[in-house]
């Protein structure tokens, strides 16, 4: 079938009226992984946009058609361990136990109980948002948050000229954990997105599955809202966002061999705007060689 | 019937746990809780035990996994000390505001610093604002006799709330005394399968707590607090069902010892309340008219019982594990002053003795003793007694 008709046969399991900003990659993420798990399925949501945006319901007004709670920061696949143990014990495998949450409750606070979560290959979907910072409460900035990105706390400033460190990549981390499935995608690319929420869902069934997701944030990043698309396919392009899977540890990557520059990708979203020409080549210099690791890795 | 087996109050803690067939245990080791850990791990590795175990990496992660298995139907077990149970304190804080019925074992243990293993308990003193019911057991037999209880009185439809099981780390803990087990048809007997609620249920769907406007954060407070208030009920009940199944009664909230002519009383909490009682012996062997009131549990504070066992008394001091920094005396003495409204009727002092392990010797308790004869006919506050040996 394909990805249109599968989003086509499927409901919104969030109802209309979240407060989601306009262009939100994020809330545009969360829909398509919850409609396509469904009703029959148990979701997390930790603080974060897409809770503050009131998925799981607010003022009477929207809400979820599926049980969901919003866990803490920092224990979103913990607490939802203890929900797959139950459910496998009631023996009702048949339940998807599906977690979506940002970059923070994901790659910072919550690391710890993700890792051990994964370790234990919990019979769980996870899904990161990947907005690159703390955007519900105003971007702050988290360890994905790219070299020189002038956030709220990593303000592009006279002494300091945004964020000092590069992005911390999770996704490869995940892999190391030899879990069921982990997969990168992007809202750009929805027939691939589609398919690793399909394959991820399905991987739930035997262990973790792990998918992490690009989430162009037009209202953190200055871009304007009608160009999160273009700016989740540019990250693609560039290989910011290098596009792959792992199932059971065999990598599959798809190629990008001829990649627009940074500096091309840079261009026009705020966030960006002071970055040196160092720090472009820095970013530039960082993407390379992850693309270049994920092309050993997925080598026959 | 029973048998009669010689165990640590770790393994009386275990033990008992494993009688109420939790459906899944969630534990991190921590010093001196970890053989609790241990055995139950043993119990299901062996086929002992149906539960699903789950190796967790942090305490954190030990209360948030038997938050969502309890949120998703289940019967859930976890022990912890100090460190751990300061590391647990988010979700910890959040079973209880979810009104979730659960049991956690807690051997108590000082805080950290000055860096510390040993015993105290300090620990469980620091989370009683935390909305959890907190029992504290005196012998390995109690202790193995509240984990069937704690589930009882946690899941009765009036209360809805977790509990503690605490007993003081090493003296209960790594002690070893001979107490009666129950068999599990005994155990089942007294205490039925679990039927809660699922929260987390796709075959009727709702969220689990969401965002919450203030006017009804205020009416969850407020019930929650009448639960705490409905749980002294149910608690001496569970107790005197307690007693007619097994025959061993605990006095529910307090146990009074050798209080009816008192003129002076010791208040204690926990393990040191069996010393209290020999010092109390010694005291009436030379003429003094002492009692002891064990305080069984600290939350819900046995405030009316405490009260009217005071009632008439000359002179009381509380001897506390732990400290209440800003009050310069101990938590459970600052408590039991609220309690008994007219405390200037009473001679009364604060006790401190036995931080990170250090004794708490009969000796001590005598002192205790000895400073309430001298000054029972002053009424009002005295100077807190350090139970120190120098």
């Amino acid at each position: 079938m394909s990805y249109i008709d599968v989003l086509k046969e499927t409901q919104n399991v969030m109802t209309p009226g979240s407060s989601a900003c306009q262009g939100c990659g994020g809330e545009l993420i969360l829909r398509r992984v919850m409609q396509i798990a469904g009703n029959n399925s148990v979701f997390a949501v930790p603080p974060g946009c897409m809770a503050g945006a009131g998925v799981d319901g607010w003022n009477f007004s929207n809400g979820c058609t599926a049980p969901i709670h919003i866990t803490l920061l920092d224990n979103t696949a913990s607490f939802m361990s203890g929900v797959s143990e139950m459910y496998q014990r009631k023996g009702r495998p048949d339940v998807n136990i599906v977690a979506i949450a940002g970059d923070g409750a994901t790659a910072d606070c919550g690391f710890q109980s993700l890792s051990g979560a994964a370790e234990r290959g919990t019979k769980m979907l996870y899904v990161c948002y990947d907005n690159e910072g703390y955007m519900n409460t105003g971007y702050q900035r988290s360890s994905t948050t790219s070299l020189g990105s002038s956030t709220s706390t990593t303000p592009a400033g006279a002494a300091i000229n945004g964020k000092e460190q590069q992005q911390k990549y999770l996704p490869l981390i995940m892999a190391m954990h030899n879990i069921e499935y982990c997969a990168t995608a992007s809202p750009s690319n929805m027939a691939d997105l589609v398919a690793k929420i399909q394959k991820g869902l399905e991987a739930s069934k035997r262990g973790f599955a792990y998918l992490h997701v690009f989430s162009p944030c037009p209202t953190g990043w200055k871009f304007a809202p009608d160009q999160s698309i273009q700016v989740a396919r540019k990250a693609v392009a560039a290989n910011l966002c290098p596009i792959w899977e792992c199932e059971k540890g065999v990598f599959k990557l798809t190629p990008n061999r001829k990649p627009i520059p940074i500096a091309e990708f840079v261009r026009g979203i705020g966030k960006f705007k002071k970055l040196t020409e160092e720090e472009i080549a820095s970013i530039q210099a960082l993407v390379d060689a992850r693309y270049a690791l994920l092309e050993k890795l997925a080598a026959e | 019937m029973g048998k009669i087996v010689a165990m640590t109050g770790n393994t009386a803690a275990y033990t008992g746990a494993a009688l109420c067939r939790p459906d899944l245990i969630a534990a991190y080791p921590i010093t001196p809780q970890s053989s609790v850990v241990e055995g139950l791990a043993g119990m299901v590795y062996n086929g002992k035990l149906d539960s699903s175990f789950v190796q967790v990496e942090s305490e954190h992660s030990a209360m948030s996994v038997v938050q969502g298995a309890a949120a998703a139907g289940g019967r859930v077990f976890t022990a912890t000390s100090a460190q751990g149970l300061a590391l647990m304190y988010e979700p910890y804080f959040r079973m209880s505001t979810l009104r979730i019925p659960m049991v956690m074992a807690l051997a108590t243990r000082e805080m950290t610093s000055p860096e510390t293993i040993w015993s105290g308990q300090q620990d469980a003193m620091s989370v009683r604002e935390a909305g959890w019911i907190q029992m504290f057991c005196e012998s390995n037999q109690e202790i193995l006799d509240m984990m069937l209880q704690a589930y009882m009185i946690a899941e009765d439809p009036r209360v809805q709330l977790p509990v503690n099981v605490c007993y003081d780390g090493f003296y209960s803990s790594h002690l070893i005394e001979g107490l009666e087990v129950p068999s599990q048809d005994e155990a089942d007997a007294f205490l039925p399968p679990y039927a809660g609620k699922t929260y987390l249920d796709p075959g009727q769907p709702a969220a689990l707590d969401p965002l919450t406007p203030g006017d009804l954060m205020m009416r969850y407070r407020k019930n929650h607090l009448e639960a705490m208030k409905a749980a002294q009920e149910v608690i001496e009940e569970v107790d005197r069902k307690f007693a007619a199944q097994f025959g061993r009664s605990y006095g529910g909230l307090i146990e009074e010892y050798k209080t009816e002519d008192a003129d002076v009383v010791l208040v204690t909490i926990g393990g040191m309340s069996g010393t209290g009682k020999d010092a109390v012996d010694d005291a009436r062997e030379k003429g003094i008219k002492a009692g002891l009131i064990k305080l069984r549990f600290v939350r819900p504070f046995p405030a009316e019982r405490l009260a009217r066992a005071l009632k008439g008394k000359k002179a009381f001091a509380v001897v506390d594990r732990s400290v209440s920094f800003g009050w310069s005396c101990g938590p459970m003495y600052m408590e039991t002053r609220a309690a008994v409204v007219d405390a200037d009727r009473y001679a009364h002092f604060s006790a401190i003795g036995g931080l990170g392990g250090a004794d708490l010797s009969c000796g001590h308790m005598v002192s205790v003793i000895e400073k309430l004869e001298a000054v029972k006919n002053e009424p009002g506050e005295h100077e807190t007694l350090w139970l120190m040996n120098d």
